[in-house]
């Protein structure tokens, strides 16, 4: 399991500044690697030892008075391996808080769900900015720029009143949900488990601690229900299976029926917005089991409403595959033409779509250049395999 | 840390029908925040300042400087007062800084204060 995010949080929570949390926690790890024998429990000995390497840090950069008042924080003037060999509390979860403070209203809104989804949730700044469908360099601007001003303008690393939680959470949950999208959307296999995980953990919390907020609830009934196709989303190959050909007996219909009991939760409360739209997609996919078949028109609806409430490229381009189900090829294929081609030349799922519509529009060659497309933009392995299954099959 | 608050507002409201009125109302909310501050026990300072039409400015262009009448920003919200208040992070400074009165357009600026030691 990636240790990182949550050493790394523990650490920002403590230390107070995000990136000497980073900082620290590369020299601990770089000293971690240069031991004989690997530590007992690597992330509890990385944190203790980043939390002295940040003493060490601060020290040689600038003030001594900030070290001083560290070094005494963390207990260790006698003895400095005294820590080390009795490891002492667990590290603490502090990542929920993070994503909050990183959500503060003070700090540009294009930038913070960045900085939490970077420092706290620990992507990479380019998988970042594929997300935001923007460079890596832009990308790394604005995180920079939240961290400085985070540490600047003195924004407080505590967790905020609970009146002051309505400013951020929107941020918060839009968090939440790039990591969940981060998990699912380059579907199977490579998927990360943890990071799936991890947001359903986070998203439940928060939908128990704001549980008059719909689209809290929304998004937790959205995880919940990416979550219960976990053991249907992979062959024996280990190649992705389609939502469409998964065989839904092995879809965890607990997690199903909990999803169901959040979404009812949120449509009382009569404030209808996109998480509880994209849950109710998800949800509709899910009927399938019992229903055998898949009702599209009522799909391609929500979409409808999806794109008024948050309209975006990858929003036309999901509704544009409802289309294809409901009205056929051609008239998606023109939907998706409607799409401004810069925004979506990088997304894979433009390609794959692409291609799925040429080749059930007979036009084998442009549907296999469009695989070429996704193929060139470096799939995920179960993706790669069930592409690369699906070009042989058109050539 | 030191948060300097810079208020920018609308003149032009207390300049109008109920002018005068809505002044009395505004100073009324400041000297109700001053007392605020002093009885928090920290560390503050600030000041009104004269209407933006008595302001004049230096303008420099490649180091010249030259001296114009009128404010620096030619906006219609005009630097009107500023407080520096001793904050325990930016939420406590914006917990201040919305206690300041404005009643019709306009916006608080929060900066941090440079810190003497570095």
């Amino acid at each position: 399991m990636d240790v990182r995010p949550r050493v790394i949080a523990a650490l920002a929570a403590h230390l107070r500044d995000l990136d000497l949390a980073e900082e620290a926690y590369a020299a601990a790890l770089e000293a971690c690697l240069c031991l004989k024998d690997a530590p007992s429990d690597p992330p509890a000995w990385i944190f203790v030892v980043a939390k002295r390497k940040a003493i060490d840090l601060i020290r040689r950069s600038r003030s001594e008075a900030r070290a001083y008042e560290l070094a005494s924080a963390s207990q260790a003037e006698d003895d400095p391996m005294a820590d080390i060999l009795e490891l002492p509390d667990p590290i603490p979860d502090e990542r929920l808080r993070l994503i909050f403070i990183c959500c503060h209203p003070s700090l540009a809104p294009e930038a913070r769900v960045a900085l939490a989804l970077k420092t706290i949730c620990g992507l990479p700044v380019g998988q970042i900015a594929r997300l935001f469908l923007i460079s890596e360099q832009s990308m790394y601007q604005r995180i920079t720029r939240a961290k400085t001003k985070v540490r600047e303008a003195g924004i407080p690393f505590e967790l905020p009143a609970r009146r002051h939680w309505g400013d951020r959470l929107g941020a918060v949950l839009l968090t939440l949900e790039l990591l969940y999208t981060v998990a699912y959307q380059d579907s199977a296999a490579e998927y990360d488990g943890d990071l799936a995980i991890e947001a359903d953990r986070l998203a439940t919390m928060v939908a128990e601690l704001c549980p008059d907020e719909p689209e809290a609830l929304g998004l937790a009934a959205l995880i919940a229900l990416a979550r219960s196709r976990e053991n249907a989303r992979l062959d024996t190959f280990g190649a992705m299976i389609p939502l469409s050909r998964q065989d839904t007996s092995k879809w965890d219909m607990s997690a199903i029926a909990r999803a169901r009991c959040l979404l009812d939760s949120a449509a009382q409360l009569g404030s209808p917005g996109p998480c509880q739209i994209m849950a109710l997609i998800q949800l509709t996919h899910a009927r399938r089991a019992f229903d055998i078949k898949t009702d599209w028109p009522a799909i391609l609806k929500l979409y409808d409403a999806l794109m008024l409430l948050r309209p975006s490229p990858v929003v036309q381009l999901n509704r544009a595959i409802a289309v294809a189900e409901v009205e056929g090829a051609a008239s998606a294929l023109a939907e998706l033409q409607q799409i401004p081609k810069e925004r979506l030349e990088n997304a894979r799922p433009y390609h794959v779509a692409l291609s799925h519509l040429y080749s059930r529009m007979g036009d084998n060659q442009a549907a296999a250049d469009a695989l070429d497309a996704a193929l060139l933009l470096d799939p995920p392995r179960a993706e790669r395999l069930l592409l690369e299954r699906r070009r042989i099959e058109l050539s | 840390m030191q948060y300097m608050l810079l208020i920018n507002e609308d003149e032009s409201a207390y300049a109008g029908e109920n002018g005068s009125q809505l002044m009395e109302a505004t100073l009324a909310g400041h000297m109700k925040l001053i007392e605020e501050l002093v009885a928090s026990g920290r560390e503050w300072s600030g000041n009104r300042l004269k209407d933006a039409s008595t302001a004049t400015t230096i303008r420099y262009k490649d180091g010249q400087g030259s001296v114009h009448d009128g404010p620096f920003a030619e906006t219609h919200e005009e630097l009107g007062g500023y407080y520096i208040v001793d904050a325990k992070d930016l939420d406590d400074a914006i917990e201040w800084a919305r206690k300041i009165p404005m009643p019709g357009n306009g916006g608080v600026e929060i900066r941090p204060v440079w810190p003497e030691e570095e």
